[in-house]
């Protein structure tokens, strides 16, 4: 057990004891000794500000034993700053604890600032990989990735066939990895407005999305896919009618693999005075037979059809 | 406005039981801040899990009269099923295997409602939350910085569940006081730097004590500059100085604004400032116009993944700017986010997910469920008459009694998994937007939302206008008409469906602040 107040390296601060609260604090914990004289040592010199070497022991110190705890972190890249401490060296300390704490909001807006102020990415996309391994959909890896891509420019270029082709193997491991369809949208549509303007990148994408569906239909993330490039696009939903009738049609309404192609046939009819009623069919084929759950919610789109 | 009815419950018999807190905290990666890990230490917890786990209950195995007591309530049918396994598909699989009993018998061996399915097991999740406030061992200490939403939770669960919490009143000032800081807002604890989720966290817990001790106890001038060092050149929010910037940081900071009554303007000492913003509403429904995803949800920030409890951070933030039925259309693209909201209903499971191809799991019961009470008063009529039920009401109530309560109390996220305050917390929140009927007021709006003044207030001179919150109206136990799954005795509380408190308690708090504006 590290002890701060026998070290004469910290003989010269006093520590400020825990308060949790008047006599009978609500859910107080039992802190060891060995936490609440560290956080003792923590409020003391964060009272008076200090910034050394050996507050960085002490926050390491800390964040061994509560990895969650936001003011440690925050204060020690506050220090490494004042330090101006070698920054490849944090780098280095943080990998092993981010594979040991993979929920953690803390450690990844701490690798934020710490890259972002060595304005270099280099291992950085490697380093994801191996996050993404145990948990394939973890929110705060995905957003650091597109933070990393949007603050270095790695959607443009070479880099940027790097980054499509990672997350084509993301998708082809699980075509139904929803976290890697959304980036795959922000590298080609949410960094910047031309490639929606761009009728290859367009058709590309297009086709890419409906060879997934092709796949398995019912996998609802390459039709919102193929729904965010026509909307962005403003390409006729009509021009997918062809598409759609390979999943679903009315004349053959016991026949129906996807009920995304059923949603999308009714979006299209929907669009035509003359075939309304077929989408109120297909809105009721949904509300009753393939997506009861949602029976409301398809009687809801029945109903708001503009007359 | 009127308010709750309320639950026969009576004050639970102290629990003079040694404190062997389960409350494990799992916050997850959704609005709590920090995540705590589970703690896989303590031994009723893992009890509890072989428990449940152990009960040999084969998918069919209900007794014949048991079957015919469900029988008005078949599940749904899926109808449509693709051949192709990946990861996501073969874990969907094995998690519909765990729950499905749950759905279709009684494993747990709670008692049934006059619908075939489990009543509200209110004393095992009072008794449940009463010690998640009690004391922790030192293996808890991940969640030193987490201490305000453990009060938060369990006292909203508590209030949720009919329990009067009066009895607490002082310790939660008290417990508070420690953790707020001099400069404005509340950490984690003592000595903690503040943070928008423990000021969050903070405020909801004092407005539910809702006594003028507790509210006296706010530094509402040195919150009003925190918080305005919150303020970002993007229109959004960090949740701490030099912290991350996400929606849960907008929705906050807005909450705090509206319940504390606090000016609208910047303070001069706002960094925002110096990049040419006045107010604090300056840029933030763009802002969060720009989190909506191309699947129609909202993420935790532009161009991330669109996910259940962002958008309900999202939704309710801009409730808060103005009448939803105005600023959701205003800033947000409704049919798309109807559409993916609707997606997010689990079949046959009937609970919520979070994210397209996720799993159910109890806590969107409010995440998700509660956006639809903000959705439905936007798409609907003035009138209450005039209210669209846009989802399956009784779908997510079955999946909350039959299969998110917890044989020894407190509400989980599917079975199989421990209860831990935060999905107790949100799955009663759920339950409330499944059994009531809200409805926004229109008549009590007089401009249509939030006014800005053109110029900065002078001193002395500064007004708020965020009340479009308090307008909200509720019919009790109107959720769902004849046909409901549940009956008298498993109505929880209802809940505001912005502020996420006591019904009346969040009023009251406004009002006190309007009658003593000045700090």
């Amino acid at each position: 057990m590290v002890n701060y107040s026998d070290d004469p390296k910290w003989a010269d601060i006093t520590p400020i004891p825990q308060d949790d609260g008047g006599p009978h604090p609500l859910a107080a914990i039992a802190y060891s000794d060995e936490y609440s004289e560290a956080m003792g040592y923590l409020r003391a010199v964060m009272a008076k500000e200090e910034h050394s070497e050996r507050v960085l022991d002490l926050t390491e110190h800390i964040i061994e034993m509560n990895p969650a705890h936001y003011t440690v972190w925050l204060y020690r890249a506050k220090t490494l700053k004042e330090l101006n401490f070698d920054l490849k060296t944090e780098i280095e300390w943080l990998n092993p604890a981010a594979l040991k704490h993979l929920k953690n909001y803390q450690i990844w807006h701490h690798r934020q600032t710490i890259i972002s102020q060595l304005n270099d990415p280099a291992g950085e996309t490697d380093f994801i990989d191996t996050m993404l391994g145990p948990d394939s959909k973890n929110y705060h890896v995905w957003s650091y990735r597109q933070w990393l891509v949007k603050q270095f420019g790695l959607w443009k270029g070479e880099e940027g066939q790097k980054e499509l082709d990672w997350v084509d193997g993301m998708i082809g491991d699980d075509v139904r990895n929803n976290s890697a369809w959304n980036h795959r949208w922000f590298v080609v549509f949410g960094c910047g407005e031309e490639n929606i303007r761009d009728e290859a990148i367009v058709n590309r994408e297009m086709g890419y999305a409906k060879a997934a569906i092709h796949k398995a239909p019912q996998n609802q993330s390459p039709w919102n896919y193929l729904h965010g490039i026509i909307r962005g696009s403003k390409t006729a939903l009509s021009s997918l009618k062809d598409f759609a009738l390979q999943f679903a049609s009315l004349e053959n309404p016991d026949d129906v693999h996807s009920s995304h192609a059923l949603d999308l046939l009714a979006m299209i009819y929907a669009q035509d005075e003359d075939t309304k009623e077929k989408a109120r069919q297909a809105f009721d084929l949904l509300a009753n037979k393939y997506d009861p759950v949602r029976k409301p919610y398809w009687n809801y789109r029945k109903e708001t059809l503009v007359n | 406005m009127s308010a709750s009815s309320s639950a026969a419950t009576s004050q639970a018999q102290s629990q003079t039981q040694s404190q062997t807190s389960r409350a494990s905290s799992r916050l997850e990666d959704i609005l709590a801040e920090p995540p705590s890990p589970r703690i896989e230490t303590l031994d009723s917890e893992e009890e509890e899990y072989e428990d449940v786990m152990e009960d040999p209950i084969p998918a069919q195995s209900q007794s014949p009269s048991l079957e015919s007591q469900f029988s008005g309530l078949k599940l749904f049918d899926i109808p449509i099923h693709d051949t192709l396994e990946t990861e996501t598909s073969i874990v969907q699989e094995e998690t519909l295997d765990t729950i499905l009993p749950y759905l279709e018998g009684n494993p747990n061996k709670f008692d049934l409602n006059s619908h075939g399915i489990p009543h509200l097991q209110r004393k095992k999740h009072v008794k449940f939350l009463e010690i998640a406030l009690g004391e922790y061992p030192a293996q808890f200490a991940a969640m030193d910085a987490s201490r305000p939403w453990l009060l938060y939770w369990s006292l909203q669960g508590l209030t949720a569940l009919g329990e009067d919490v009066s009895a607490y009143r002082e310790r939660i000032v008290y417990t508070f006081q420690s953790c707020q800081h001099p400069t404005g807002g509340f950490g984690g604890g003592h000595g903690q730097l503040p943070h928008l989720a423990g000021s969050y966290a903070s405020i909801l817990s004092l407005v539910i004590v809702g006594t003028p001790l507790a509210y006296t106890s706010i530094h509402r001038r040195a919150m009003w500059h925190y918080l305005g060092h919150m303020k970002q050149p993007s229109g959004g929010f960090t949740m701490a100085a030099n912290g991350e910037e996400d929606i849960r940081g907008a929705f906050c900071a807005m909450v705090i604004l509206s319940l504390l009554n606090l000016p609208l303007e910047l303070p001069s000492d706002a960094p925002a400032r110096k990049k040419g913003m006045t107010g604090f509403l300056d840029g933030l429904g763009e802002w969060i116009g720009r989190c909506q995803s191309y699947e129609g949800g909202i993420s935790a920030a532009p161009g991330n993944e669109a996910h259940g409890a962002y958008a309900f951070c999202g939704l309710a933030c801009l409730c808060i700017l103005g009448a939803p039925a105005t600023t959701l259309p205003k800033y947000l693209d409704m049919d798309l986010l109807i559409h993916w909201l609707s997606s997010r209903q689990c079949a046959p499971e009937g609970g919520y997910n979070g994210r397209t191809n996720k799993l159910v799991d109890g806590c969107y019961s409010h995440w998700i469920g509660s956006c639809w009470s903000l959705v439905e008063a936007a798409v609907s009529g003035k009138k209450k008459e005039q209210m669209r039920s846009l989802w399956d009401r009784n779908a997510l109530a079955r999946y909350i009694l039959s299969a998110a309560q917890s044989k020894k109390g407190g509400l989980i996220d599917k079975p199989g998994k421990r209860p831990d305050a935060y999905h107790t917390c949100y799955n009663l929140a759920g339950l409330s937007a499944v059994q009531n009927r809200y409805y926004y007021d229109a008549e009590e709006e007089e401009d249509g939302g939030v006014k800005i003044s053109d110029e900065d207030g002078e001193k002395g001179e500064m007004t708020t206008t965020l009340d479009a919150s308090f307008k909200w109206k509720v019919e009790l136990g109107k959720g769902v008409g004849k046909e409901r799954v549940w009956d008298d005795e498993d109505q929880v509380n209802v809940v505001h469906p912005v502020f996420i408190v006591p019904w009346g308690q969040a009023e009251k708090c406004r009002q006190y602040f309007e009658e003593n504006p000045g700090f």
